[in-house]
Formats: C-alpha cells, sequence, structure tokens
C-alpha cells in the first residue's frame, strides 16, 4: 500500500467511528456542536499521532505478552502530558477543550491503532495512519456536531442559521443523546450505500 | 518480559514527573490569573483580598476603600454543580454574574441548561438583592429559560444562598478585624463559634460567639479574648430587647466597658444588661483553655 493510501485509508474507507465501530463512547458524547466535535477530534488526533510514533519506534523491544499494558502506559503518558501542557502554556485552548483531554484515555480507536498497526510498522507509516485515523474521526465528530447543533439549536459555530424563528424553538431532542444515535445511525447507512467495503 | 513493563512504568513516571514540576508554577499562576480575572468581571475594584481560599473575596478600590465583596458558589445543576462568581456591592446588591463555560466546569447540556451563560438570562442579575433572586414562577424577579427550569432555579438558588451566608460572614469578619486589628487571618477551631486570631503564626487571641436568653429573645454576642484573657471586644450579632431599654446594650459605651473589667448594669435595661454580663463571663470561663 503507498503512503498515500495509508494516509487516507482512515478518512472515509476504514472511518473508525462509522466503519470499525470503535470510539464510539466520545463520538456520542462530545459531538453536540462543532467546536466540540472538532475539539475534541483534534486532541485525539495529537495523542494518536504521538503514541503511533513511539510504538513504532519500540515496536521490537516491546514483549508481545505486555504489550497492551505497555500501550496503555505510553497513551496515558502522552494524554496527562498534553493536559499538563496545555494548562500551562495555552489555557485558552485549555479552557476550551478542558473536558475533552483527559477523557482521550479511554478512547480505544488509540489503543486500536498501536494494537493494530503502529507495532507492526515503519514509523512513517505509522504516523501517516494516526494522522489519517485522527483527521477521519475528527471529520466525523465534526459532521455529526454540524448536524446536531444545527437541527438542535439553529446554530452553526454559535452563528444563527435558518433564521431566529427556528433557534426559538430547534429539534431539541438532536442535541440530546437520542440525536447523537440518531446521527451516528443515519451516517452509517449513508456509509454503508456510497462507500464500497474493502474486500479482505 | 516483567523487567520491560517495569522499565516503560519507571520511563513513564519519571518524564510526568518532569512534565509535571516544570508546569505545575505555571499551572499555578495562570489558575491564579483565571481566577484574577473572573473576579474582575464581575465587580469594579483594584485590589481583592481573600477572606476564604478560592470562595469569598475582599474588594478594595485604589484608595483602599472596601467597595464590595465578591464569592464562588457551585450550585448543583441539571449535570452537576454550577460553578459561579458573583460581585455584591456594599448594600448587598448584585454587580455581576460570571458563570462557568462550558469548557471550565460548566455541564449543563448544550442548547438547553447551557444557555445560562446567555447575557440576556445573566444581566438580570445586576442590582437585585438576595430576596429579588427568585424565578419568577417561584415569586422573584428573575425570567428563567424556556426548557431549562433546573438549571435556571440552581443559579437563582445558589447565588441568593451565597448572599446571605457571605454577607454574614463579612460582617462577622469585620467584627473580628476590630477586635484584633493586627491579626491578619482567623481560623475556626469550632466551625461557626469559636476562631483563632493569628498574626503570621503567633496566636493573639480567640473570637467566640455565644447565646443568651434576654428579657425578650436570644441575645448573640460575639467576644474577643486576648492572650492575656483580657476581653479586647464584645458586639451584639442579634437581639430583640425592649426599644430604648433593653436595647440599650447595643450602646457602644456599655459595650466597651467590658474592656476594662466586669461592667455595671444599665439601669432601665437591668434583665438585659445582667443577662449579657453574665453571660459574657460564664463564656470567657468556657473558653479560657483555649488561650491559655
Amino acid at each position: 500500500m503507498s503512503k498515500w493510501q495509508i494516509f487516507t485509508r482512515g478518512l472515509v474507507r476504514e472511518n473508525a467511528v462509522l466503519v470499525l465501530m470503535i470510539g464510539l463512547c466520545p463520538a456520542l458524547a462530545v459531538s453536540g456542536t462543532v467546536r466540540d466535535g472538532f475539539g475534541m477530534g483534534i486532541a485525539a488526533t495529537f495523542v494518536l499521532l504521538c503514541s503511533n510514533i513511539i510504538i513504532s519506534l519500540f515496536r521490537r523491544n516491546i514483549p508481545n505478552e505486555v504489550r497492551i499494558p505497555i500501550f496503555i502506559l505510553v497513551i496515558s503518558t502522552f494524554v496527562t502530558m498534553i493536559d499538563y501542557m496545555m494548562q500551562a502554556f495555552q489555557p485558552d485552548l485549555y479552557r476550551a477543550l478542558g473536558v475533552f483531554v483527559p477523557l482521550i484515555v479511554v478512547n480505544c480507536m488509540i489503543l486500536g491503532r498501536a494494537e493494530a498497526f503502529a507495532s507492526k510498522n515503519s514509523i512513517i507509516m505509522s504516523a501517516l495512519d494516526g494522522l489519517g485515523v485522527g483527521l477521519g474521526f475528527t471529520l466525523t465528530l465534526t459532521i455529526m456536531g454540524a448536524i446536531r447543533e444545527m437541527l438542535g439549536n439553529g446554530t452553526f459555530l454559535g452563528m444563527v442559521v435558518f433564521g431566529e424563528g427556528f433557534k426559538k424553538a430547534p429539534v431539541i431532542f438532536m442535541i440530546m443523546s437520542p440525536g447523537a444515535f440518531l446521527v451516528i445511525g443515519v451516517l452509517k447507512a449513508l456509509i454503508n450505500k456510497y462507500v464500497k467495503k474493502e474486500t479482505p | 518480559m516483567v523487567i520491560t513493563l517495569f522499565v516503560v512504568a519507571l520511563v513513564c513516571s519519571i518524564v510526568l514527573s518532569f512534565v509535571y514540576s516544570f508546569t505545575a508554577p505555571r499551572i499555578e499562576d495562570t489558575q491564579k490569573e483565571l481566577i484574577l480575572a473572573s473576579l474582575r468581571e464581575v465587580i469594579t475594584a483594584a485590589e481583592f483580598v481573600e477572606v476564604i481560599p478560592e470562595t469569598l473575596w475582599r474588594a478594595h478600590d485604589s484608595a483602599g476603600n472596601h467597595v464590595g465583596l465578591v464569592f464562588r458558589v457551585f450550585p448543583q445543576g441539571y449535570a452537576a454543580p454550577i460553578p459561579i462568581t458573583v460581585g455584591l456591592d456594599n448594600d448587598g446588591k448584585i454587580t455581576g454574574v460570571r458563570i462557568a463555560t462550558a469548557g471550565e466546569g460548566m455541564k449543563e447540556t448544550p442548547g438547553l441548561g447551557a444557555k445560562i451563560l446567555e447575557s440576556d438570562f445573566k444581566d438580570q442579575f445586576h442590582g437585585k438583592e438576595a430576596s429579588q433572586v427568585l424565578l419568577k414562577q417561584d415569586g422573584g424577579e428573575i425570567d428563567g429559560i424556556t426548557a431549562a427550569t433546573i438549571s435556571s432555579r440552581a443559579v437563582c438558588s445558589g447565588i441568593k444562598r451565597g448572599i446571605e451566608k457571605y454577607m454574614d460572614e463579612l460582617d462577622v469578619l469585620l467584627d473580628m478585624e476590630m477586635f484584633f486589628p493586627s491579626a491578619d487571618r482567623f481560623v475556626a477551631i469550632i466551625e461557626d463559634t469559636v476562631w483563632y486570631a493569628l498574626q503570621e503564626n503567633d496566636t493573639l487571641g480567640i473570637v467566640f460567639v455565644g447565646k443568651t436568653m434576654g428579657y425578650l429573645a436570644d441575645i448573640v454576642f460575639m467576644v474577643g479574648l486576648a492572650q492575656t484573657t483580657a476581653i479586647t471586644g464584645v458586639n451584639i450579632l442579634s437581639s430583640q430587647e425592649t426599644e430604648g431599654f433593653g436595647e440599650q446594650i447595643r450602646s457602644q459605651e456599655f459595650l466597651d466597658s467590658f474592656k476594662d473589667g466586669i461592667p455595671e448594669a444599665i439601669s432601665g435595661a437591668t434583665v438585659s444588661s445582667d443577662a449579657l454580663i453574665k453571660a459574657v463571663r460564664t463564656h470567657v470561663e468556657k473558653y479560657k483553655e483555649y488561650v491559655e
């Protein structure tokens, strides 16, 4: 597979949330608005990229029997590091993302890529894979956030769409939990219909 | 295998403790700046003096005059406690309300409860007193948010309870400072009853609150007791004695006479003043051990 294919694979064809059905918990929980979805996606992409690089770098030194605890240690170290650094040097960004940063640890997508890809491939490939999967995740969460925010709150990034009348009485359940399931279901159906499954 | 895991864990902890050690002071600084910025948002003042750490501040203007206070409350909202910062002027009127954003720990539902952040709702509090801070349907003057009654009601009740609590607290504190002007902080030994007056690490004395039955109702008083067991001041916190008679126990002359030993009863207010004199004496005996 070429480098370009590795990178684009995670965007749509093997989209973590909509095709592989992993990382669903953050996708459902923090896709209420465009900003939340995008912020969560970018933060997760960053951790995914770093952990993929480190795990790929040491892939020959990690014993098979304890690989999962080691992956978890590396991922949680990165998440904690980013949490501290952002609090110290980017307090505004941290205020915007605050809740989502510690949540990245529980995103099984990151552990999944470490296990399925980074522990078997070179550093450059792993970095591209992490970036692709991460951006695919960001794209999904941003689209979900856009649909849910527009229908459920009548706004896009806080700007009023569909007029003031709709904003006063929007489809409120779209920004609550049922809306998340509904949107993720519709997106999954669209992907199933229009994107060809990769033949194994 | 075990050794590899051990080494990885060790390296991770070393890296983290290193990152922590050089970010921690900066995190603390930025946090303090954030708190200070949120204080400035709710009241116009030059300087803030922390009374209760991260909870209550007194606001001073550039000339050092006391212009009001700022407090933080965390009423239970729909999803989680809502962090609110409130500024009050000296008359107990609200000068500003700041509710933490979603990124700062406000977890109300986006689009519903989170509308408490909108200025349409927040600005209603300006200039209101504790008694007016209730939703209209609860008999107050605040318009709640449609479909977010729980969050709007939580904000109101949090602010209302905060005002009632901290206005009293401030009164008590001002009295304590009158008893021990050189003290820089007061530490409660028995909550809401006995405090140590401290200057750096030296104990100057104690302040305690006592209660006794007067002529008509309970008299609540506060006494400052120095290290030498001399009384540094007596003040009445509440009393409902007869106007013009028993209420004379509130006169400064009578209260000041406690500093020179046991005062004479006030003629025409013998029951009230005797009750206070006796109660002060027994309470001093009771709490004396704290200063000895």
